[in-house]
C-alpha cells in the first residue's frame, strides 16, 4: 500500500469519525432536551406534592409555635404580675398618689395597656384612674380562686385580653386588695404573627371554641369579628375535609387543618388550641402562595434546563474541535519531553540509589538507625518508616515483627521516659516555627538485651505555613556510654556521701572528745579537789560529810559517763545482745517510778505515770534493756525540765497486733526546754548534744539517745520524738513484744457487778484509764478531776441511796488534797466502803495521817488491771510494800563472806560495806589464796564467796572452777558471786558459765549488792 | 319629640372676635382676666367650641337600611384643639350606680384621658358609684371629694332634691362642680353647677319610643310601663314622656307601672306579673337599660313574643340580641361613649377657669338613636364585635 492510499484511508477515517461525533452530539442534545422536559414535568408534580406535604407540616408547626408564643406571652404576663406584687412596698401604699406612681411604673415597665389592683369594694386602681369596676370586669363578679384569662369588648368592639390573679396580704386605705389584673391589646400581641408580602399572605388570628373572633382585625377575607365556623359553612371544602370535623376540632380544642375555597380563592386553614385558654389559634394561608411558587419554580427550571443544554452542546462542540487541534500539536512536544524526562529520572534514581546505599553503609558502620515519617497538611501522620538498621538495633528482623507504625517504637519506651519523649516528639512536630529540634535520650526495651539507652535526633521539613511534611531522624545506641556515665555519677555521689559522713563523724568525734575532756575533767576535778579538802578538814565531820557527798555525786556522774561510752562502744561493735525473758510490765513501771522518785522529789517536778488499755502485762523482752531505754528517756526528761515542770510516763497497748504479740507505746513526756528543729534531726546520732554542758549547765555525754535508739532498734521497735523549743518533748518508743501468760482476766467480779465506783484524779488520763478498768471488771464508775466535786458526788450518792462501793482517789490534787477528800467522804459514808489512795509519789510520810483520815489502802501509779482487780478482790489490809532494812540486817548478821579481791582499796571499801551490813568478812588477795582458804576451811566457815575476776596468779574464773571441783560438796557448792569491773553481758555469762551464782558490777551499788546477797543466801 | 344632636365643626373665628368674647365673659363672670387665659382656643384653624345641630335620627327601621354606627355612637372621637393651662389635672366623678351603662361612659372618659396623655397632659380621675342608687351615698361622696384637692367634681345626680343643696354648698366653698351622663340638676332646679354633659332629652326619648310602639300597635291596646329607680330624673322623665304620649291615644292605656331598681332580674319578675295579670297586654315600655332585658326574658318565657311588643332604652348586649331576634321591637341607644369623652373635655375647661359659652355649652347634649331589628346585627358587631 503506498502513501497516497494511506492518506485516503486516513481522510476517510477522519470524515467517518467527524460524522459519528456530529451525529452523536445531536443525538445527545435531543435526548437531553427530551429528558429535561420530561423530568421537569415529573418534577412539577412531585414538587407540588412535596410542597403540599411540607406546607401541611409547616403550617402545623407554624401554628403550634405561634400558639406557644401566645401561651408563653400570657404566662409571662402572669409572672410580671407576681414580680410586680413582690416589689410592692408599704411606701407604695401610703397614698393614692404613691400607688398610682407604682402602678404607672409597672405599666410602663411591662408595656401593658393597664396594670390595676382591685379592692374588696370593687374599686379598680390604675395609673390615672380609680373606678368602680364590678360591672365592667366580669371576673370580679365572683371571688377569684386562681388566675383568670378573659377578654372584654370595649365600647367599639375593641377586644382586650385581661389577665387577672387573686392577691393576698395587701391592704390599701383600709380595704383589702383582692385582685390584680393586666389589660393587653390583643391586636398588638398578634401583630408580629401575620406575614404579608405582596400577594402572598398568611394570617394569624384567635377564636373562641365557638368560632367567635377574639381580635379586631380581618382574617383573610373574613371581616373582623366574623365567626370562623359560620364562614366555613359558606366555603367549598376540598375533598377529604368536612365541616363537622372542623367544628368538632374546635369544640374539643384539637389541632387540625382544612383546605377550601372561599369566595373563589383556594386557602388552607390550620388551627391549634392555645394552652391554658379556651382559644384556638388559626393560621390562614392562601393557596396561591404555594401553587404560584411551584409553577414559577418548575417553569424556571425547565427554561433554564433547555438553555443550559443548548449552551453546553455548543461549548462542547467548540472545545472538542479545539482539543483535537491542540492535542495533535502537543503530542509531538510531549513525546520529546517524556523522552528527556525519562533519561533524567533514570539518572536521578541511579544517583539516589547510590546515595542510599552509601547512607546505609554509614548507618551500619556507625550503628545508627534511620527513621522517616510523613505528614499531611493537618499534621496527621500518614506514614512511618523504620530502617532495617533501626529494627536490628532493637532486636527485630522484619517489618512483620516491627511494623512501620509509631506505636512499634513508643510501646517499647520505658515508663519513666515515655511521657517526656512523646511530648518532645509531638512538640517538635507541632512547632510550626520550625525552631525546635528533636534531640532526646531514652530507654527502650530491646528484644534480646532488655532495657538499653538510645539517643535520637531528628529534623522536620515543613510547608510554607509551617505544617510538617516529613520528619527524618537518627537513632544511636548509647547504652554503654550511659551506663558508664551513671556509674560515674553514682560513684561521685557515694564518694560525696562518704566524705560528708566522714567529715560529720570526724566533727562529731572531735566535739565528743572535747566534751569528754571537759565532762571527765569536771567530776574528776571535783573528786580530787573535795578529796583534798576532806583530808585537810578530816577532823570536821560535818564538812567532810559534805565533801564526801559531793565526791559521791561526781563519782556517780563519772561512772555514768564511762558506762555510756562503753555501752555505745559495745553496741557499735555488735557485742550487745537482746535477751528475752518473761517480764512483768507493772514491775518495770513500778521499778522505774521507784528509781526516779527521789530525783522527782528533789527537783520538785510534777510526775504522772499511768497506763492505757494494757491487757497483756507479761511479755517476753530484755527487761534490763527496756529499763535502760525508759530510764534514759526519763532521766533526760527530768534533766531538761525545770522545777515545777511536768514529767509523765505512759504505757499504751495498741490493738491489731498478731496473735501472741502485743504492741506497746511507751511515752515519756516533759515540759522541759525542748529541742530545736535542727537538732531533732540528729538527736539519735552518737556524740550529738544540742548544747555543750558548759553552755547548758547540764552534763551529758551525748550518747544517751544514741544508745536508746540502738537498743530500741535491736528490740525491733521504733523511737520517735516530738519537741518544741521552750515547750517540751515527747519521746515515744513503739515495741511489738511477744506475750506470755495471756491477757489479764477480763471477767466481771460478781461481788462488784453493777456497783458504783468513783475515780478522783486531776489527771484526766488516769481517770479515763482507771474508769475503763473498773468497767471491765463490772463496776459502774464515775470520775472527776476535782476533789471538791468528789465530795459533792459522794454526798449526792448518799442522798440518792445509790452509794459508791469504792473510791479511788489521787493524793495530790490542786483544789483539795486527797487526804482531805478522803476525810470528808469518810465523814459521809462510814467505815465500810474502801477508799484507795492512788499516787505516783512516796506516801510513807503521810501514811499515818491518811489512815487516820480513812484511807483503806494505798496503791502506786501506774495501776494495771491485774493490780486493780487484786486490790478490789482482796480484803483491804495493810500491806508492807518493802522489806524493812532492819530485817536485812538481822538476816545478814553473822553470815560469813570470803572476799576475793586483789586491789587493797577495793578490799577496804567492800569490807567496810559488808561489815556495816552485819557480815563477817575474810579476805583473799587472789584466786589461788581463795581456793586454798576454802580447801582448808571447815564446813560452815564461809556462807558465800565474793569473787573478783581479774586478779594476779589466779583469776576469778579459774578459782571458781577449782572450788566447784572440790570434793567437799558443801564447799564445792558454796554460793559464789562475781564482783568485778568486768560489767558486760558476756562477762556475766562467763561468770555463770564458770559456775558462779551471780554477778555484781563494780563500782558497788550497795542496794543491788544487798539484794543479790539476800537472794543467794536465802 | 326626639331630638338628635351632633357635634359640628365651626368655621374659624378671627382672633379679634375671640378676644372680645373672652373679655366680655371674663368681665361678667370671673372678673379676673388672668384666670381665663387658657379658655381661648388656639388658632389652629378649628374651633374648640361645641355646638349642636338638631336633626331627627331614626335608624335601622325595617326596610330603612342598616344604621351607620358612627352616627349612633361616635367612638372615633378626637379631642378638640383646646390647649389646657396645666399639665396635670385631678377630677372626681360620681354616678348613680355600678352598671354597664356607666361603664360605657367610663370608657369614653378613659379614651379622652389617653388622648390627653399623648399630648403630655396627665389626668388622674376617680369614677365611683355605689352598688345601688343612693342619694345619701352620693352626697357623702361629694362631701368627701370636697375635702380632697380636685380640680373639678362631677356628679350624675341620683336625686335632684337631695343632691342639689350639696352641690350648691360645694360651689359656695369654691369648688368647681359639674353634672354629667344620665341626670342633671339644672338651674331650673335651683342648682348652681357649672355645666352638664349628657342626655338632655330623656322626656323626648321616652315620648319617641312610645310613639314608635303606638305606631307598631296601630294606636290601640293596653301597655305596661317599666321604670328604673324611683326619683332618678332620667328614668322619671322618660316615664313622663311615655305617659303623655299614651294619653294622646284614646284606645290605649297604661295598665300598670313598676320600678325594677335597675335590676334585670327584678324587671323579669315584674314583667311576668304584667303578663299574668294582663292577658291582653300588647306592649311594654321600658325606661332604662335593665327594663327591656327583663321584659324580653319574661315574654320569651311566656311564649308571647308575637303578642307583646317591647320598646326600651340602651345598648345592653342581651337586649340587642332580643332585638335581632324580634322579641324587642325598638331600642333607643344613647351615645354613652361620647358622654364620657365630652365630660372630660368640659371638665378640663372648667378646671382651667372657663365658663360655659364659646368653648363649651352649659349643656352638652348627646344623641339618642332608635334602632330596629335590621339594625341590631350592625350594632352588635360595632359594640361587641359579635358577628354570626
Amino acid at each position: 500500500m503506498d502513501g497516497s492510499q494511506n492518506n485516503r484511508i486516513d481522510q476517510r477515517q477522519k470524515k467517518e469519525t467527524m460524522a459519528y461525533a456530529l451525529i452523536g452530539g445531536i443525538l445527545i442534545a435531543a435526548i437531553l432536551l427530551i429528558t429535561t422536559v420530561w423530568v421537569s414535568g415529573r418534577a412539577r408534580v412531585g414538587t407540588s406534592q412535596a410542597v403540599n406535604r411540607v406546607s401541611k407540616f409547616y403550617l402545623e408547626e407554624l401554628a403550634g409555635r405561634r400558639a406557644s408564643v401566645v401561651s408563653e406571652e400570657l404566662n409571662n404576663h402572669f409572672t410580671y404580675m407576681k414580680n410586680a406584687l413582690s416589689v410592692l412596698e408599704d411606701s407604695d401604699l401610703e397614698s393614692q398618689d404613691a400607688l398610682r406612681s407604682f402602678l404607672g411604673k409597672v405599666k410602663k415597665m411591662y408595656g401593658v395597656d393597664k396594670f390595676a389592683l382591685v379592692d374588696e369594694n370593687g374599686l379598680v386602681y390604675a395609673q390615672h384612674s380609680t373606678i368602680s369596676g364590678r360591672s365592667r370586669y366580669g371576673f370580679l363578679e365572683e371571688a377569684m380562686k386562681g388566675p383568670v384569662i378573659s377578654t372584654v369588648n370595649l365600647y367599639g368592639a375593641r377586644t382586650q385580653v385581661l389577665l387577672a390573679m387573686p392577691v393576698e396580704g395587701i391592704t390599701f386605705q383600709g380595704s383589702r386588695i383582692e385582685v390584680c389584673f393586666i389589660q393587653l391589646n390583643i391586636n398588638e400581641m398578634l401583630e408580629s404573627m401575620t406575614l404579608q408580602a405582596s400577594d402572598n399572605e398568611t394570617y394569624c388570628n384567635l377564636y373562641y371554641r365557638n368560632g367567635e373572633s377574639l381580635t379586631n382585625d380581618d382574617f383573610g377575607y373574613l371581616s373582623a369579628g366574623k365567626n370562623v365556623l359560620s364562614a366555613m359553612t359558606e366555603a367549598e371544602l376540598d375533598e377529604g375535609y368536612s365541616y363537622e370535623q372542623l367544628a368538632d376540632d374546635f369544640a374539643v380544642g384539637r389541632l387540625g387543618q382544612i383546605s377550601f375555597e372561599y369566595e373563589g380563592i383556594p386557602e388552607s386553614l390550620c388551627y391549634t388550641p392555645v394552652e391554658g385558654t379556651n382559644w384556638m389559634l388559626t393560621i390562614l394561608i392562601r393557596g396561591n402562595v404555594i401553587s404560584d411558587q411551584i409553577s414559577s419554580i418548575s417553569s424556571a427550571m425547565m427554561n433554564r434546563g433547555v438553555i443550559q443544554i443548548l449552551i453546553t452542546m455548543g461549548s462542547m462542540l467548540l472545545v472538542f474541535l479545539g482539543l483535537i487541534h491542540q492535542s495533535r500539536k502537543n503530542a509531538r512536544i510531549l513525546l520529546e519531553q517524556e523522552k528527556m524526562d525519562g533519561d533524567r529520572i533514570r539518572a536521578a534514581f541511579a544517583q539516589v540509589k547510590r546515595e542510599q546505599t552509601a547512607m546505609d553503609n554509614i548507618h551500619d558502620a556507625m550503628g545508627s538507625g534511620l527513621w522517616t515519617m510523613e505528614f499531611d497538611e493537618k499534621a496527621q501522620m500518614i506514614s512511618c518508616t523504620w530502617s532495617e538498621v533501626f529494627r536490628k538495633m532493637v532486636g527485630y528482623e522484619s517489618e512483620e515483627e516491627f511494623p512501620n507504625r509509631l506505636e512499634s517504637w513508643s510501646d517499647l519506651l520505658h515508663e519513666e521516659d515515655k511521657e517526656r519523649v512523646t511530648k518532645e516528639y509531638w512538640d517538635t512536630v507541632y512547632d510550626y516555627t520550625g525552631e525546635k529540634t528533636y534531640n532526646v535520650e531514652y530507654r527502650l526495651c530491646t528484644r534480646h538485651a532488655g532495657w538499653r539507652w538510645f539517643h535520637a535526633a531528628g529534623r522536620l521539613s515543613r510547608r510554607d505555613d509551617g505544617s510538617p511534611i516529613s520528619f527524618v531522624g537518627l537513632f544511636v545506641d548509647i547504652d554503654d556510654e550511659k551506663k558508664m556515665e551513671q556509674r560515674l555519677e553514682q560513684q561521685k555521689i557515694d564518694l560525696q556521701d562518704a566524705l560528708a559522713a566522714a567529715q560529720h563523724a570526724n566533727r562529731a568525734k572531735t566535739t565528743f572528745l572535747n566534751n569528754m575532756s571537759h565532762d571527765i575533767r569536771t567530776p574528776m576535778n571535783a573528786i580530787i579537789g573535795f578529796t583534798s579538802l576532806a583530808a585537810t578538814h578530816i577532823d570536821n565531820t560535818e564538812q567532810v560529810e559534805d565533801y564526801l557527798a559531793k565526791i559521791t555525786t561526781s563519782s556517780n556522774h563519772l561512772l555514768s559517763l564511762i558506762n555510756d561510752v562503753l555501752d555505745m562502744s559495745r553496741i557499735e561493735s555488735g557485742k550487745v545482745k537482746i535477751e528475752e525473758k518473761e517480764t512483768s510490765l507493772p514491775e518495770i513501771m513500778h521499778d522505774l517510778k521507784t528509781i526516779v522518785q527521789a530525783d522527782i522529789t528533789s527537783k520538785r517536778l510534777e510526775f504522772y505515770i499511768d497506763t492505757a488499755d494494757v491487757v497483756n502485762e507479761h511479755v517476753l523482752c530484755d527487761k534490763l534493756r527496756l529499763n535502760q531505754v525508759l530510764l534514759n528517756l526519763l532521766s533526760n526528761a527530768m534533766k531538761f525540765t525545770k522545777p515545777g515542770g511536768i514529767v509523765s510516763v505512759r504505757i499504751i497497748q495498741k490493738g491489731n497486733a498478731p496473735e501472741g504479740w502485743a504492741d506497746y507505746d511507751f511515752q515519756v513526756k516533759d515540759t522541759g526546754i525542748g529541742m530545736s528543729k535542727e537538732f531533732l534531726e540528729h538527736v539519735f546520732e552518737p556524740f550529738e548534744r544540742e548544747r555543750t554542758s558548759t553552755v547548758s549547765g547540764i552534763q551529758g555525754t551525748g550518747l544517751g539517745m544514741a544508745i536508746t535508739k540502738n537498743i530500741v532498734d535491736m528490740m525491733g521497735g521504733a523511737i520517735s520524738v516530738v519537741s518544741e523549743e521552750g515547750k517540751g518533748s515527747t519521746f515515744t518508743v513503739s515495741l511489738r513484744l511477744r506475750t506470755c501468760c495471756g491477757p489479764v482476766g477480763q471477767e466481771i467480779i460478781p461481788e462488784l457487778s453493777g456497783l458504783r465506783a468513783l475515780v478522783v484524779d486531776d489527771d484526766f488520763n488516769t481517770c479515763s484509764s482507771v474508769t475503763k478498768m473498773l468497767s471491765t471488771i463490772g463496776l459502774r464508775p464515775d470520775w472527776t478531776t476535782s476533789g471538791k466535786e468528789a465530795v459533792l458526788r459522794a454526798k449526792l450518792a448518799v442522798e440518792q441511796s445509790d452509794e459508791y462501793a469504792a473510791y479511788i482517789i489521787d493524793w495530790l490534787m490542786p483544789d483539795m488534797n486527797g487526804v482531805e477528800v478522803v476525810r470528808r467522804i469518810r465523814g459521809l459514808i462510814g467505815e465500810e466502803t474502801p477508799i484507795i489512795i492512788l499516787t505516783a509519789y512516796d506516801w510513807s510520810d503521810i501514811e499515818e495521817e491518811a489512815r487516820k483520815a480513812g484511807v483503806t489502802a494505798f496503791c502506786s501509779k501506774p495501776i494495771f488491771l491485774s493490780e486493780l482487780r487484786e486490790l478490789l478482790e482482796s480484803p483491804f489490809t495493810v500491806q508492807g510494800m518493802e522489806e524493812d532494812e532492819e530485817e536485812d540486817r538481822e538476816f545478814f548478821i553473822g553470815k560469813k563472806i570470803l572476799l576475793v579481791e586483789d586491789n587493797e582499796l577495793n578490799q577496804e571499801i567492800a569490807v567496810e560495806i559488808l561489815q556495816e551490813a552485819g557480815f563477817v568478812i575474810d579476805v583473799a588477795g587472789d584466786g589461788a589464796v581463795a581456793v586454798e582458804k576454802l580447801r582448808s576451811a571447815k564446813a560452815g566457815r564461809y556462807d558465800l564467796v565474793l569473787m573478783d575476776i581479774q586478779m594476779p596468779i589466779m583469776n576469778g574464773y579459774e578459782a571458781t572452777e577449782r572450788i566447784r571441783a572440790m570434793e567437799d560438796r558443801e564447799i564445792g557448792t558454796i554460793p559464789i558471786i562475781a564482783m568485778t569491773a568486768n560489767a558486760f553481758d558476756e562477762d556475766k555469762r562467763a561468770a555463770l558459765e564458770a559456775g558462779m551464782n551471780g554477778h555484781i558490777a563494780k563500782p558497788i551499788d550497795i542496794p543491788k549488792l544487798m539484794e543479790a546477797l539476800r537472794e543467794v543466801l536465802s | 319629640m326626639l331630638r338628635n344632636r351632633f357635634w359640628s365643626k365651626k368655621k374659624q373665628e378671627t382672633a379679634g372676635s375671640r378676644i372680645l368674647i373672652f373679655m366680655a365673659v371674663s368681665a361678667l363672670v370671673w372678673g379676673s382676666a388672668a384666670g381665663l387665659t387658657g379658655c381661648v382656643g388656639k388658632d389652629t384653624g378649628e374651633s374648640g367650641s361645641l355646638s349642636r345641630q338638631e336633626m331627627p335620627k331614626v335608624l335601622g327601621e325595617q326596610g330603612r337600611g342598616e344604621p351607620n354606627t358612627a352616627e349612633v355612637i361616635n367612638f372615633d372621637q378626637r379631642l378638640d384643639s383646646y390647649e389646657p393651662l396645666k399639665t396635670h389635672y385631678h377630677f372626681y366623678f360620681t354616678y348613680k350606680t355600678v352598671h354597664p351603662w356607666w361603664d360605657a361612659v367610663g370608657l369614653g372618659m378613659e379614651d379622652a384621658a389617653k388622648q390627653y396623655e399623648e399630648r403630655g397632659i396627665v389626668i388622674d380621675y376617680e369614677y365611683l358609684a355605689p352598688d345601688s342608687v343612693s342619694a345619701k351615698d352620693q352626697t357623702e361622696k361629694l362631701l368627701e371629694a370636697s375635702r380632697r384637692d380636685f380640680d373639678v367634681i362631677g356628679v350624675d345626680v341620683a336625686d335632684v332634691t337631695a343632691v342639689t343643696p350639696v352641690i350648691n354648698e360645694l360651689i359656695a366653698d369654691g369648688h368647681k362642680v359639674m353634672t354629667f351622663s344620665s341626670s342633671d340638676a339644672s338651674k331650673e332646679d335651683g342648682c348652681q353647677r357649672i355645666a352638664y354633659v349628657g342626655n338632655t332629652h330623656n322626656y323626648e326619648d321616652g315620648a319617641q319610643l312610645t310613639e314608635t310602639l303606638c305606631e307598631r300597635l296601630g294606636y290601640r291596646g293596653n301597655v305596661a310601663l317599666l321604670v328604673g329607680s324611683q326619683g332618678v330624673p332620667c328614668h322619671e322623665d322618660r316615664a313622663r314622656g311615655a305617659r303623655d304620649v299614651i294619653e294622646k291615644y284614646p284606645d290605649m292605656e297604661i295598665v300598670e307601672t313598676a320600678y325594677d331598681g335597675d335590676d334585670a332580674g327584678k324587671a323579669q319578675e315584674l314583667a311576668k306579673e304584667f303578663l299574668t295579670r294582663h292577658q291582653d297586654l300588647a306592649g311594654i315600655i321600658c325606661c332604662n337599660m335593665s327594663n327591656p332585658v327583663g321584659a324580653a326574658r319574661a315574654v320569651v318565657e311566656a311564649g308571647r313574643q308575637k303578642e307583646v311588643a317591647i320598646v326600651g332604652m340602651d345598648h345592653d348586649q342581651e337586649a340587642l340580641r332580643y332585638l335581632k331576634e324580634g322579641v324587642i321591637y325598638a331600642l333607643g341607644i344613647q351615645d354613652c361613649y361620647s358622654i364620657g369623652f365630652d365630660t372630660i373635655q368640659v371638665a378640663m375647661k372648667i378646671a382651667d377657669g372657663c365658663l360655659p359659652g364659646e368653648l363649651y355649652p352649659e349643656k352638652t347634649e348627646e344623641i339618642t338613636t332608635i334602632i330596629y331589628q335590621d339594625g341590631a346585627p350592625t350594632m352588635l358587631q360595632a359594640l361587641y364585635g359579635e358577628i354570626d
